[in-house]
C-alpha cells in the first residue's frame, strides 16, 4: 500500500505534500506507486481530479472525516477527505501494491531488510491495507487525519505561520510521518 | 522566406492559436443568452443530419438544464472561451450530441431484409456500373427510408419515425461468412486508415466547424461505434441480423418469369440458399418485377405484374429502371448515397473508393439515373411500410398473445417456478410446448431451434425492439433472461440481459425512474460476465459496454458517472486496442464533462475529471503520434479546466504544471513537424495572429503562463523553439490505465 498526502489550502494551492508506503505487516514505510517514476505527476492530477467529488460531498455530508470518497480505478487508487474548519482540506491518496508484479519487486526489494519476505506478503494482505473500502480502513484513516489534524493546528498556530503558507516545518513532517508509520 | 502576407501561412494548430477561436466568443459574449442559441443553431447546421427528431426525450432532457444555465453562465463569467467548448458545455454536448448518438444506436438495430435476385437481373444491374449486383444498387437506398414511417406499438399507439432504415444484405452466402473472429483487429485497422487520410483534412485550414469547437474528433468516435455496431453477423442468439423479409427478384428479360420465381422461392426455403437452421424459415416473400426501360416493353411488364400478383398475392412490386449505365455527365444524373452501415471488413476493402469521393467528388462512386434513384426510394419506402412493418407487427401481436401472454399469466410463472424446482411432474406436462429444464436448448450446438417458445419469445422481444417498442421489448428481454440462464445457454443469457437494459435506456418513458439505474448496471455486469467469461466473446463484450457507455452519457445526471466507470472498465478489460484506447479516454472526458452542476450551486459538475482524462488523451494522442489531435484534445483540456484555475490559469500543483507544459511543448513541436516546418520558418507567420491574440486578451490575464501561454511566448518574435525540456517528457512510458 502506498499513500500520497496532500494537504490542500482554501484556494486549491498545496502547502503539505508527502508519499510514504506502508509500515504495517512488515512494509519498509517507502511509497511504490503503480506509475513509474517518470509519471507521479499522476497523484496529483487523480487528487486535483476529486476535488470535484470533495466539492460535492462537503456539502453533503456533515462530519469533518469525509471517509472514501473517490476512485481512479484505472490506477486502483482511492482517495479518502478530511475537512477543517478553516477551509483546508487533508487528501490522503491510497493505493495497494500491485499483486502480480510490483508485489514480486517489493519482496525482491525488501527480502535484503527482511528474512521471510514471503510470509510478510501474506501477512500484509490481510491487514488494514489491502482492502481500501473495508472499515478497518476507514478507521484507521480516521485516526491518522485526526492526529495530522492536531499537528496542523499546532502549526497554524504558530505566529510566523500565514493562512495559504507552506508548510515546511520539519517537526511537522516528522509528525505526518510518524502518524502515517503508527496508522496506516 | 515567407513573408506574413504571402502564400499559404500555415495555420497553428488549434490549441496554439486560442486567439482565433477566442475572437468569434469573445465578440459575442457580451449578450450571454442570444450567444448560447446562435452558437447552437450553428453547432446544429454545422452537424449534418443531426437530431432526428424525437421530442420527448429531446424536451425531457433539456429541461432541468435550461433552468440551470443563468447561474453556471454568469459563474464563469472570466473564462469567454468556454462558449464554444464542445463537450465541455451542457448544450450541444447533451442535446444535440447525445440524441445523435442514440439515433445512431436505433438505426443501428434496423430490420434485414434479404434480397435474392435472378441471374438475369443481376446481369441487368451490372450493365449498370454496379458490381454486386441488385444488391448492391438497393442497400444505399436502405439505410434512411425516405419520409415518415409510422409504426404502431403494441398498445395501438402509433408514432411516426424519419430515420427509419432497413439493412439489406445478400441472401447468397448469407450467415456463411467469417463472422467476428478479427473484426476487433478491423476495426482497429479502419480507424487507422481513417485517421491517415483525415490528417489532411485536420492539418489543413481550420474550418468553422473547428472555430466553433466541434471536436475532431467526435466524428472518429461516430466511426468507432458505427463500425462496432455494424461489425456483427448473425448469430443464434440474437435475431437482429436475421432477415425479416426477402426480396425475390427477377427482370423482364426473363423468359419464364413465374417459373422462375417459383425455383427462386424453392432455393432459398429449401435449396441452395436456405439458411441455417437456427433461423426461423417463415420470413416474408417480396416479389420484385424489375422492368427495363429502354428495352422491353411495358405493357408486357405490366401484364406479367398482374399475374404475379394473382400468383403471389399483393407482396410485388414492379420497379422501372433504365438498363444503360450512368455517367456523371448525363443530365439527370444522381449520385448514389453512401452505405453507413458498411462493416469493417467491407470499409479494408472499399475505403479506397470512399477516399476517391471525397477528394474529387466525381470517380469511383457509381452514378444513377434520377428516375431510377425515385423509383428505388418509391420502392424500398413501400416494401418498409406496406409490408414488412405490418408484417412485423403482425407477428409481434400473435406471438405476443399465443406465446408471451401464457407466460406472463399466472400458471405461466407457476409453470416457470415448477419448472425450476420440479415438486410434481404432472404440471409440467401441462405448459405446452416448453419443456424442462434445457428441454428446447441445444446444449451441443448452443442454441434453440427456432420453433421454441424461448427463440421465439426472444425474437419477438428483438422485432419489437426493432419496431422501436422499447417497453415490450424490455419487459419481454426481462421475461426470458433468467429463463436461459437456467437453460445455462450463456450467449442468449448475456444477450437478453444487455439487450433488457438498452431498451429499458433508450425508452423515453422510464428517463426519471433512479432507482433502475441500479438494475440496469446489474444487467450490464452480467451481460458482460456471461459475455467475456463464459462465452470469450469480447466483441459482443464491447458492444455492450459501449452501448452502456454511450446510453448511460445521454441519459445525464448520476448516470454519466456511471458511463464512465464503464469505459474505464472497457480499457480495464483490454478488450480495444490501441487507437480505441485512446478514443475511450475521449468517451470518460466527455462522460464527465456532460455532467451538469446542481441547480444553482458551483459543485457537482465534473470538469477536473473531464479536464484530467482529457490531458491524458493529449498524452496519448501524441505517443501515437497524431498531434493535431493531441492538439485538440489539449484545447479540450484547456477549456475544461478553466473555471476551475482561477484568473491566471496555472494549475496549483506544480508537478501537473509540468507536465501540461512540457505535454503542451511536445504537441507543438511535433505537429510543426508533422507539417514540415521547424520552429524558425513559423515564427514570423505565427506572428500576427499572436499579437492579436494578446490585445484581445488584454483584461485581466495577460501574464497568464501556461493554459493559453503559448502564443504570448511565441509573440516575442524571436523564439527559438527549444526542445530541451520536451524530451524529458515525451520519453515517458507510463502505464497509468493498466489496473
Amino acid at each position: 500500500m502506498s499513500y500520497y498526502f496532500t494537504i490542500l489550502s482554501p484556494t486549491d494551492t498545496p502547502i503539505f505534500n508527502i508519499a510514504f508506503g506502508t509500515s504495517k505487516g512488515g512494509g519498509d514505510g517507502i511509497a511504490r506507486f503503480r506509475f513509474p517514476d517518470t509519471a507521479q505527476y499522476m497523484n496529483q492530477f487523480i487528487i486535483h481530479s476529486s476535488l470535484d467529488i470533495l466539492e460535492e460531498a462537503q456539502w453533503t455530508n456533515g462530519g469533518m472525516y469525509l471517509k472514501h470518497i473517490d476512485t481512479y480505478p484505472p490506477a486502483a487508487a482511492y482517495i479518502s477527505a478530511f475537512l477543517t474548519p478553516s477551509g483546508a482540506r487533508f487528501l490522503l491518496l491510497h493505493q495497494p501494491p500491485q499483486l502480480p508484479t510490483s508485489g514480486s519487486s517489493s519482496v525482491l526489494g525488501g527480502s535484503s531488510l527482511l528474512g521471510s519476505s514471503g510470509s510478510t506478503t501474506r501477512a500484509s494482505s490481510s491487514s488494514v491495507a489491502a482492502n481500501p473500502t473495508s472499515p478497518q480502513t476507514e478507521e484507521a484513516v480516521r485516526q491518522f487525519m485526526n492526529e495530522v489534524y492536531e499537528s496542523y493546528v499546532k502549526t497554524a498556530m504558530s505566529p510566523f505561520y500565514k493562512q495559504g503558507m507552506e508548510i515546511r516545518s520539519p517537526v511537522f513532517r516528522t509528525k505526518i510521518t510518524a502518524a502515517g508509520k503508527k496508522w496506516l | 522566406m515567407t513573408s506574413p502576407g504571402d502564400g499559404t501561412p500555415v495555420k497553428p494548430p488549434p490549441s496554439f492559436s486560442p486567439g482565433v477561436a477566442r475572437n468569434v466568443s469573445k465578440s459575442r459574449y457580451p449578450d450571454e443568452s442570444e450567444t448560447t442559441t446562435s452558437l447552437d443553431a450553428e453547432l446544429a447546421e454545422a452537424h449534418t443530419g443531426s437530431s432526428p427528431t424525437s421530442p420527448l426525450p429531446a424536451a425531457t432532457a433539456e429541461l432541468p438544464i435550461r433552468s440551470a444555465s443563468p447561474q453556471s453562465r454568469s459563474g464563469r463569467s472570466s473564462t469567454p472561451q468556454l462558449a464554444r467548448s464542445s463537450i465541455g458545455s451542457p448544450f450541444d454536448g447533451r442535446s444535440e450530441g447525445s440524441e445523435d448518438i442514440r439515433s445512431l444506436i436505433i438505426r443501428a438495430f434496423s430490420p434485414t431484409v434479404a434480397v435474392y435476385a435472378s441471374d438475369d437481373t443481376d446481369a441487368l444491374v451490372r450493365n449498370k456500373g454496379f458490381k454486386g449486383g441488385f444488391w448492391d444498387l438497393i442497400r444505399p437506398f436502405g439505410e434512411t427510408i425516405s419520409g415518415k414511417v409510422v409504426i404502431r406499438d403494441s398498445i395501438g399507439s402509433s408514432r411516426a419515425w424519419e430515420d427509419y432504415g432497413v439493412r439489406f444484405v445478400n441472401l447468397k452466402g448469407y450467415g456463411r461468412d467469417a463472422g467476428w473472429d478479427s473484426s476487433l483487429g478491423q476495426m482497429e485497422e479502419v480507424l487507422e486508415k481513417q485517421l491517415n487520410s483525415g490528417e489532411f483534412a485536420l492539418g489543413g485550414p481550420i474550418s468553422a466547424k473547428d472555430v466553433l469547437g466541434v471536436p475532431a474528433t467526435t466524428p472518429l468516435c461516430k466511426l468507432y461505434l458505427r463500425q462496432l455496431l455494424s461489425s456483427t453477423s448473425a448469430t443464434p442468439h440474437e435475431t437482429f441480423k436475421h432477415p425479416v423479409a426477402s426480396v425475390i427478384a427477377i427482370s423482364s428479360r426473363n423468359t419464364a418469369p413465374l417459373e422462375t420465381l417459383r425455383q427462386l422461392y424453392a432455393e432459398s426455403s429449401t435449396g441452395e440458399a436456405r439458411l441455417p437452421d437456427w433461423i426461423q424459415q417463415d420470413y416474408l416473400r417480396y416479389y420484385v418485377l424489375i422492368h427495363d426501360e429502354e428495352r422491353d416493353d411495358i405493357t408486357e411488364s405490366t401484364k406479367l405484374y398482374d399475374q404475379m400478383k394473382r400468383h403471389f398475392g399483393l407482396h410485388c412490386h414492379l420497379l422501372r429502371l433504365r438498363s444503360s449505365q450512368c455517367v456523371v455527365t448525363d443530365d439527370d444524373s444522381t449520385q448514389v448515397p453512401q452505405c453507413e452501415w458498411l462493416s469493417p471488413r467491407e470499409h479494408l476493402s472499399g475505403v479506397g473508393e470512399a477516399e476517391t469521393l471525397v477528394d474529387l467528388g466525381t470517380d469511383g462512386t457509381p452514378y444513377l439515373f434520377d428516375s431510377d434513384a425515385t423509383a428505388i426510394k418509391s420502392f424500398v419506402r413501400e416494401l418498409m411500410v406496406q409490408s414488412v412493418i405490418p408484417f412485423m407487427e403482425n407477428r409481434v401481436a400473435v406471438w405476443n398473445d399465443q406465446v408471451a401472454s401464457r407466460r406472463r399469466g399466472i400458471s405461466g410463472r407457476l409453470a416457470a417456478v415448477s419448472r425450476r424446482w420440479p415438486f410434481g411432474s404432472s404440471s409440467r406436462s401441462g405448459i405446452g410446448s416448453s419443456g424442462g429444464n434445457s428441454g428446447n436448448y441445444d446444449s451441443v450446438q448452443n442454441f434453440y431451434a427456432p420453433e421454441s417458445a424461448e427463440a421465439t419469445l426472444r425474437k419477438m422481444a428483438d422485432f419489437a425492439f426493432m419496431l422501436r417498442d422499447w417497453k415490450l421489448a424490455s419487459s419481454t428481454y426481462d421475461m426470458i433472461r433468467s429463463d436461459f440462464g437456467n437453460d445455462k445457454a450463456w450467449k442468449y443469457h448475456a444477450g437478453a440481459h444487455e439487450m433488457c437494459a438498452v431498451s429499458m435506456l433508450l425508452n423515453p418513458l422510464a428517463m426519471s425512474a433512479k432507482i433502475k439505474l441500479e438494475s440496469v448496471d446489474q444487467m450490464f455486469e452480467t451481460a458482460c460476465y456471461s459475455y467475456l467469461t463464459r462465452c470469450s466473446d469480447a466483441p459482443h463484450a464491447l458492444r455492450s459496454l459501449t452501448l452502456a457507455v454511450e446510453l448511460l452519457k445521454s441519459r445525464g445526471g448520476s448516470a454519466t458517472e456511471t458511463a464512465a466507470r464503464w469505459a474505464m472498465r472497457v480499457m480495464d478489460f483490454g478488450l480495444v486496442e490501441s487507437i480505441g484506447q485512446i478514443l475511450f479516454m475521449e468517451r470518460v472526458a466527455a462522460c464527465y464533462a456532460s455532467k451538469t452542476p446542481a441547480t444553482g450551486a458551483k459543485w457537482g459538475a465534473r470538469r477536473r475529471k473531464a479536464g484530467m482524462w482529457s490531458v491524458l488523451a493529449a498524452d496519448q494522442w501524441l505517443k501515437a503520434g497524431k498531434p493535431s489531435l493531441a492538439s485538440s484534445c489539449l484545447e479540450e483540456a484547456e477549456r475544461l479546466y478553466a473555471d476551475d484555475l482561477e484568473a491566471d490559469g496555472v494549475f496549483p500543483m506544480p508537478e501537473m504544471q509540468t507536465f501540461v507544459d512540457n505535454l503542451r511543448h511536445a504537441v507543438k513541436v511535433e505537429y510543426l513537424e508533422a507539417r514540415g516546418f521547424n520552429g524558425q520558418n513559423e515564427t514570423p507567420t505565427e506572428d500576427p495572429i499572436g499579437t492579436e491574440e494578446i490585445s484581445e486578451k488584454l483584461d485581466k490575464r495577460s501574464h497568464r503562463r501556461s493554459l493559453i501561454g503559448l502564443p504570448a511566448q511565441l509573440d516575442a518574435g524571436n523564439l527559438k523553439l527549444n526542445p530541451g525540456p520536451t524530451n524529458a517528457e515525451e520519453a515517458p512510458n507510463d502505464d497509468f490505465e493498466r489496473a
